[in-house]
């Protein structure tokens, strides 16, 4: 699947940075082409292009905190989890979300 | 309700964050340039031209930016950008009546949700569509929430504040201790999380009001998880990682400046262990902090910042106490790590008490619950 994402965290020096890793791991891991933007304190990184976004089957939004431009993925199947959970588990958070994205294209 | 989605209980506290967030650059900033003052010049409050003026001057500025800042963060985090104008203004007010940081996060919170109201109920015919966010908006929510901080909502918080103050300032020894060591336990919980910044937040009001004893509690709880972690290291290299010490390379000078995050990655590796002997290093020096009487007359920068301590010697003697106790909690109960680098850790505190945390776990750890989903 094509992910984009953003992280975000309450400090934002520490875990958008690893959470940003994680998830890029995990994905290189299962194949998926991803995307990830990185909202710290120095302000947005890795920034999102509008055909990333267009193309994207998903919009992983690892944040703890208020993000800016979330209007830029209005009406895309959104998951919000908290960044702690991603560097966790990026790999069972990417998993869970294909078997969801799986089931809604089902429908 | 879909109006009032923002008001929900799991994410009330992501709102304070993004607050607090906005909010740490301002500390540092403000609270290096006063101690940088002071460091240039050591009668700078009677001073009135100079370098160590300005810089003192700047930074003091920049403190009672603090409240007004945190409660136009709370408000941004509700309400997007109308949030911010009527955040910076109520917050001012939050700062002249003393209702401190809990009075600025409540007005946040208040401005949010007028803003809310205003945008789900308020209907304008179509010609004055455009004055909603520059005028409508910002002026009737800065009128109500201002009026409602003077009059109602304000007083109980400036009693809180005022309650806090006095109780920091009349407790006993004994209490002292007991004050510094919870103080202290916060402050290095979560290493620089929403733990520690609400100790960070509570300090730092107080040493506004000029009682400065907790804030160097303050900065022991910060400083001894990359000092005690550092002296665990020492003690036991085998229990740590190549990586792992790679990254105190870089946390120890990043501890001297006061910044926990550094040791986040090891941390990260051993949970339960590494908060646990820190915890208890900090709690140990934040109690003696009280009793010796030292005291930060600012709210960051590290051992930079020490010389313009009250009792920095005593400071420092607690700091190395704290950190001592922290690598010898930790070398005794830390494990080595397994040869392939990979992690045995990561151990849920569950399994310890049940002793199956060596057992091989679940392949995911992920539940339906931790993702929130939209347009699905």
């Amino acid at each position: 699947m094509k992910v984009v994402g953003v992280c975000a965290c309450t400090a934002g020096i520490a875990h958008t940075y690893m959470a940003r890793e994680h998830i890029l791991e995990a994905a290189k891991e299962r194949g998926d082409s991803c995307f990830i933007e990185t909202q710290g304190t120095i302000g947005p990184e890795y920034v999102l292009t509008d055909e990333q976004i267009a193309d994207a089957d998903v919009v992983l939004l690892a944040v703890d905190v208020a993000i800016s431009g979330e209007e830029r993925f209005a009406g895309k199947p959104t998951v919000r989890v908290g960044t702690a959970k991603v560097i966790k588990d990026s790999r069972g958070i990417l998993d869970k979300i294909q078997e969801l994205l799986d089931k809604k294209n089902a429908q | 309700m879909q109006v009032f989605d923002k008001f929900k209980p799991n994410k009330l506290m992501g709102h304070v964050l993004t607050a607090i967030g906005y909010m740490i650059p301002l500390v540092v900033a403000s609270g290096l340039c006063m101690a940088l003052g002071q460091v240039i010049d050591g009668d700078v409050r009677n001073s009135t031209t100079g370098l160590g003026y300005y810089l003192y001057t700047a930074g003091n500025y920049g403190m009672s930016a603090i409240v007004p800042v945190i409660t136009a963060g709370v408000a941004y985090s509700i309400a997007s950008r109308p949030g911010i104008a009527p955040g910076l203004i109520v917050g001012f007010i939050c700062t002249q009546i003393k209702a401190g940081f809990i009075g600025g996060i409540v007005a946040g919170f208040l401005i949010g949700f007028i803003i809310t109201c205003i945008k789900g109920y308020l209907k304008v015919p179509r010609a004055v569509q455009g004055l909603m966010p520059v005028m409508i908006i910002p002026v009737i929510t800065t009128a109500v929430a201002s009026v409602l901080m003077f009059t109602v909502v304000g007083i109980p918080f400036t009693w809180l504040s005022e309650f806090l103050t006095n109780w920091v300032t009349s407790l006993q020894s004994g209490s002292k201790f007991v004050f510094g060591a919870v103080l202290g336990g916060m402050a290095c919980f979560d290493f620089g999380g929403p733990v520690n910044k609400t100790a960070s937040t509570f300090v730092n009001g107080l040493m506004i009001d000029g009682i400065i004893g907790p804030e160097s509690v303050k900065f022991v709880g910060s400083m001894i998880p990359p000092f005690g972690i550092a002296i665990s290291a020492l003690l036991t290299p085998k229990k740590y990682t190549k990586a792992e010490k790679e990254t105190l390379k870089a946390a120890v000078p990043m501890g001297v400046c006061m910044i926990t995050e550094g040791v986040i990655p090891i941390a990260a590796r051993d949970l339960v262990r590494v908060v646990f002997a820190c915890v208890c290093g900090s709690a140990v020096a934040g109690g003696l902090c009280m009793i010796w009487g030292t005291g930060a007359p600012v709210p960051h920068g590290g051992l930079l910042t020490v010389p313009l301590f009250t009792n920095p010697g005593m400071f420092l003697v607690a700091l190395a106490i704290g950190s001592v106790i922290t690598g010898v909690i930790l070398s005794i109960i830390k494990k080595v790590p397994k040869d392939d680098g990979s992690n045995p850790d990561m151990v849920n505190p569950l399994d310890i008490v049940a002793g199956t945390e060596n057992q091989p776990k679940a392949t995911s750890s992920i539940k339906d619950g931790d993702l929130q989903l939209e347009n699905f």
